[in-house]
């Protein structure tokens, strides 16, 4: 489902270039569970960002369902992305402009998909938020905020989730929660899920496990 | 992908609601309002001025002969579906019942006179009329009343045909017309002109066939007639017959027009700085959607259809407002303008469309087509910003495509010119200057107190921005500055055009003999009059020994004509000789001075040699200089000038003007009581008209100027306003930092006011360049560096903005930080 061999990512910046990642190999099977851990500043949210298809690579490959999207231009990485990739950010990135219902609804609008709403509506019941569909972000906590998210990137029902941090902003109980969600949705739908996190308890209930490493990635046994 | 036109509206409406599309909307609706409204009130004014000023000559075109006009000409009129009317002028002794006489000059209307203005005739018993006199009848004017003792149901008789009075005529549209009418007015019907028999072939008579109507009808007609034009025949419009009302005019839509692209330019300014702040609002949500799978092409669809969504509702509720606020204007004016009816039409609202589009197309879509570019790994590093590099350019694109639009609408290259030029001026100087000086402060900063360090640093750390927001600034300050300096020289140059004491009576034909009975007359009366100067009425009969024709009898002939000369060895004052010189005072030599016109007219240029004849006798003489006369001024203005030596010689009587109040016209009838053969000129109700004219135009300028200053404070409160979020973020982590809120305020208000001071260098800079362009080029006016506006700008430009920012800021300093970090 996602390959990737010898993953580099440098970027420039004032005085010298940086090597984030340090040729990165690792492979994740369909409708598995996967957990990255590591250490602040270790390169993780940017081998998801690569892996998600949020940026290119300086070298190296990424397969994802099959297609190398190293290939790919920016406009058709985001039409895989639309098709097959959700996202669940460390910071939530919900739209404030929008109400819960429509920020769930967005993606489904970009894809052309008709039942939007019904959909959505389902999804934000299954987070627990019945109660708060026309509530603005800014209205939430930041639990429901996240719940939010995640009914955003179910709701295109995604071949591959990822998450970063999920539970890092949130208190145990709501965290344990949020990932009793995860979990749930990736048995009920078949969604492989990625998730960066620092929790230990969560990467353990994860089928693989990676340490990332100063750009370097080991998969713990 | 659900339909872009769908998913746009959405997103419209989500930002409607959200707050974020107020400013943007409101730029857009305030440049159409401006534009519908500016352009829809100068269509109507000048419409309006034009129909007034159309009164001066009782016609839109005047064909004036020394025949009977020919029928055909009055055919096409018809054919062209002009309105007409006809005047038949020329002088006849007047006598009354009791055997009174006296010369009148006398008018036999008939058609549909007067086709522009109105006659108001005060026909006893407290009626008024403005009709023509019913056939049998006349008006005569006060004067002619009081010489013949006549009164309203008295007869009178004009040559061989006996009239009965039916009124006093107290003012005729176009008394001015044939500047020497002689004599008081008798107004008659032309159906009783056969009967007077004083019109016969050879006697000095002027028929004027009067028409009005559409412009392109008019202009067609006058192509038609023009060519066939013979000698002692020539057509007239209001700009050629009264030129001191035509250059009014002139100035007046000048300035309005100058207002309007303002209006246009500011509203332009607007827009971009709400654009901008539209776009960073935006680069969040863009991020987010492009990270759940939108493309490039997707955003800019998107964005593209909402700009011209709002564009179309900005259009539609633009031309609304505007069509209110002209009415407003307008109905301010009313009680001064003529209460005719007239529509705006179509043309400002395609103006106000137009500028919709350019505005949205160079001012608001690039910023928002950046957004496709915006990295999707924003959502994961917010560091990730919109690549802005093309700025500089969007703002010469955005310049160029506002000149095209200026030219568009103003038709005037020098206009447009002298204002994209001084806006390049400052935009440039003001990204230079502003950096420098930004960079500069944050070395002063670092050695100063808390607050100044963290103003200026604040400034520097938005560096570009900071730059723009000077820039903007500037660039609404110079504008408002141009045109208030504009306005005030228009005004002043106006005032001082008629000043209140403006004699409105001449007397010519004074006897050398008469002059002290004359100012006795004055004196007892308490009338200010002005000096005698000799006059001599003659012609020119050859130039350079060439005789000219003598086809010329009558005093609107197109060429040679029957002459005041006057004496002086003072060039007169508002004179201005353009060849030639100026004679010694006290010079014996035979010369003379010709108007330019005049010149051209009999085909003369310094140096050659003039044959005139006064009364019988005939000399020569030579031209020393040609002036170009003030025709603005309704002072006496001559055609010919000797030397005082010169004219002594010959006979000549004096002439002299004087003012009389409204109310002391009786005056006049007194005057002649004492000396019967004295000529009375009255220009009391031309100057009148020529200073409500310019009474309503200053009006209307005030007005303008109002508009375009409440523009002006929008685009501020814009620029203001698009640095409050960035502000807001900022302060209130300064805040849970420990700063006091005086701290922060105070470094709001220096940052502001730095910033203001800036921009008032800048707008001075621009103004001064674009007010000499202008006022030298455009509007004719005299120019003068106005170096009270330098401190005055700059400390304006720090207490207004400083103020303004201070304002617009007060959330940052006053709400909570938890509430602000909890929102963003
Ligand atoms: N565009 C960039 N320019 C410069 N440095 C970058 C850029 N992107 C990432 N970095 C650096 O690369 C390193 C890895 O960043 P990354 O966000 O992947 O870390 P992380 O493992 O997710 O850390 P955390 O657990 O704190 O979220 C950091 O030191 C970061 O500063
Ligand atoms: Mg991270």
């Amino acid at each position: 489902m996602i390959k990737t061999s010898q993953l580099i990512k440098r970027v420039s910046t004032a005085e010298s270039e940086l090597e984030i990642l340090r040729g990165i190999d690792l492979e994740i099977k369909r409708g598995e569970t996967a957990a990255i851990v590591g250490a602040s500043g270790s390169g993780k949210s940017t081998l998801l960002g690569l892996l998600a298809g949020l940026d290119a690579p300086s070298s190296g490959e990424i397969t994802l369902d099959g297609v190398n999207i190293v290939n790919l231009d920016e406009d058709e990485r985001a039409t895989l992305r639309s098709e097959k990739v959700g996202f669940v950010f460390q910071n939530f990135q919900l739209l404030p402009a929008l109400t819960a219902l429509e920020n769930v609804m967005l993606p489904l609008e970009l894809a052309g998909i008709d039942s939007a709403r019904e959909k959505s509506e389902g999804f934000l019941s299954r987070v627990g938020l019945a109660e708060r569909f026309h509530h603005y972000p800014r209205t939430l906590s930041g639990g429901e905020q996240q719940r939010v998210a995640i009914a955003r990137a179910f709701a295109s029902q995604p071949l591959i989730l990822f998450a970063d941090e999920p539970t890092g902003n949130l208190d145990t109980t709501t965290g344990a929660t949020v990932v009793e969600l995860l979990f749930g949705l990736n048995k009920e739908e078949g969604t492989t899920l990625v998730l960066v996190t620092h929790d230990n308890i969560l990467a353990d209930r994860c089928q693989r496990k990676y340490i990332m490493t100063a750009g370097h990635l080991e998969e713990a046994s | 992908m659900t339909s872009p036109v769908i998913a746009s509206i959405r997103l419209l409406i989500r930002d409607w609601r959200g707050g974020e599309l107020g400013v943007l909307f409101s730029a857009l609706l305030l440049a159409v309002s401006v534009v519908v409204a500016i352009s829809g009130f100068v269509n109507r004014l000048q419409f309006n001025l034009e129909r007034e000023s159309a009164s001066f000559l009782a016609a839109d075109l005047v064909v004036s002969s020394s025949k009977p006009i020919p029928a055909p000409w009055m055919d096409e009129a018809s054919a062209s579906g002009l309105a007409q009317g006809e005047t038949i002028t020329f002088s006849s002794m007047v006598i009354s019942a009791d055997d009174e006489m006296f010369l009148a000059s006398v008018k036999a209307v008939g058609g549909a006179y007067p086709l522009r203005g109105a006659l108001s005739v005060d026909k006893g018993l407290s009626q008024a009329s403005t009709d023509i006199p019913e056939p049998g009848t006349v008006f005569l004017a006060p004067r002619l009343v009081q010489q013949l003792s006549a009164s309203v149901g008295d007869e009178v008789y004009v040559g061989d045909a006996t009239l009965t009075v039916a009124g006093t005529l107290l003012s005729e549209p176009d008394s001015t017309t044939g500047f020497f009418g002689y004599g008081p007015r008798l107004v008659m019907n032309t159906a009783n002109l056969d009967e007077t028999g004083v019109v016969q072939p050879g006697s000095r008579v002027t028929y004027r066939l009067l028409v009005a109507g559409e412009t392109d009808d008019l202009t067609t007609y006058r192509e038609w007639v023009e060519p066939q034009l013979v000698q002692g025949q020539r057509l007239s419009s209001v700009d050629e017959s009264q030129p001191g009302i035509g250059a009014t005019l002139d100035r007046a839509r000048g300035f309005l027009l100058l207002a309007g692209s303002l209006g246009v330019m500011l509203a332009a300014a607007a827009i971009l700085v709400a654009a901008r702040r539209f776009g960073e609002r935006h680069t969040d949500q863009v991020a987010v959607m492009k990270s759940l799978g939108a493309t490039r092409a997707t955003i800019r669809q998107l964005y593209a259809f909402s700009l011209a969504w709002l564009g179309l509702i900005s259009i539609g509720l633009g031309s609304g407002i505007g069509w209110l606020a002209q009415s407003a204007m307008f109905n301010a004016l009313a009680g001064q303008l003529p209460s005719e009816i007239t529509r705006i039409g179509i043309a400002p609202y395609i103006t106000g469309a137009v500028t919709a589009f350019v505005c949205i197309g160079f001012f608001a879509w690039p910023p928002l087509a950046r957004l496709g570019g915006v990295s999707p790994l924003r959502v994961i590093r917010r560091e990730e910003t919109i690549a802005d590099a093309t700025r500089s350019t969007d703002l010469v694109l955005g310049t160029a495509s506002l000149g095209l639009l200026m030219l568009w609408y103003s038709s005037d290259w020098k206009l447009t010119g002298a204002l994209i030029g001084s806006i390049a001026i400052t935009v440039g100087l003001g990204f230079l200057v502003a950096q420098t000086l930004l960079t500069g402060s944050r070395q002063v900063g670092s050695s100063a107190g808390s607050v100044w360090r963290l103003a200026l640093a604040g400034m520097q750390r938005r560096g570009t921005s900071s730059a723009f927001q000077v820039v903007i600034f500037g660039i609404a300050i110079m504008l408002l500055l141009v045109l208030t300096s504009v306005r005030t020289s228009l005004l002043d140059q106006w005032r001082l055009q008629i000043p209140e004491g403006t004699p409105n009576h001449f007397i010519l034909n004074v006897a050398p003999t008469d002059e002290s009975s004359l100012l006795t007359f004055f004196a007892e009366r308490d009338i200010e009059v002005g000096e005698l100067y000799p006059a001599a009425r003659g012609r020119v009969m050859a130039v350079n020994g060439q005789p000219l024709p003598d086809w010329d009898r009558f005093e609107e002939g197109a060429r040679q004509r029957e002459a005041n000369f006057t004496s002086t060895d003072t060039a007169p004052e508002g004179n201005k000789i353009v060849s030639g010189a100026w004679w010694e005072v006290g010079t014996e030599l035979s010369l003379v001075s010709l108007e330019d016109g005049f010149a051209d007219d009999i085909g003369a240029k310094v140096g050659d040699m003039l044959t005139l004849r006064i009364a019988a006798d005939e000399f020569s003489v030579e031209v020393a200089s040609i002036r170009e006369v003030n025709w603005e001024s309704m002072q006496p203005n001559f055609f010919v000038i000797f030397p005082d030596k010169l004219l002594e010689q010959f006979p000549n009587t004096l002439f002299t003007s004087f003012y009389l109040e409204p109310g002391e016209k009786y005056r006049l009838g007194e005057l002649l009581d004492v000396m019967p053969t004295l000529t009375i000129i009255e220009l009391d109700v031309a100057i009148q008209e020529i200073k409500t004219i310019i009474d309503q135009v200053s009006q209307a300028i005030e007005l303008v100027l109002l508009i375009v200053l409440v523009a002006g404070a929008l685009v501020l409160i814009a620029g203001v306003s698009a640095s409050v979020d960035e502000r807001l973020h900022e302060s209130a982590i300064l805040r849970a930092l420990g700063a006091g809120r005086g701290t922060l305020s105070g470094a709001v208000a220096i940052e502001f006011a730095t910033m203001g001071s800036l921009a008032g260098i800048l707008a001075i800079l621009g103004s001064e360049t674009a007010g000499w362009v202008l006022q030298t080029q455009m509007l004719d006016l005299e120019y003068q560096i106005q170096w009270v506006l330098w401190p005055m700008g700059i400390a304006l430009g720090a207490v207004i903005i400083g103020t303004l920012g201070t304002y617009a800021c007060r959330r940052v300093v006053s709400v909570p930080p938890l509430q602000v970090l909890r929102e963003l």
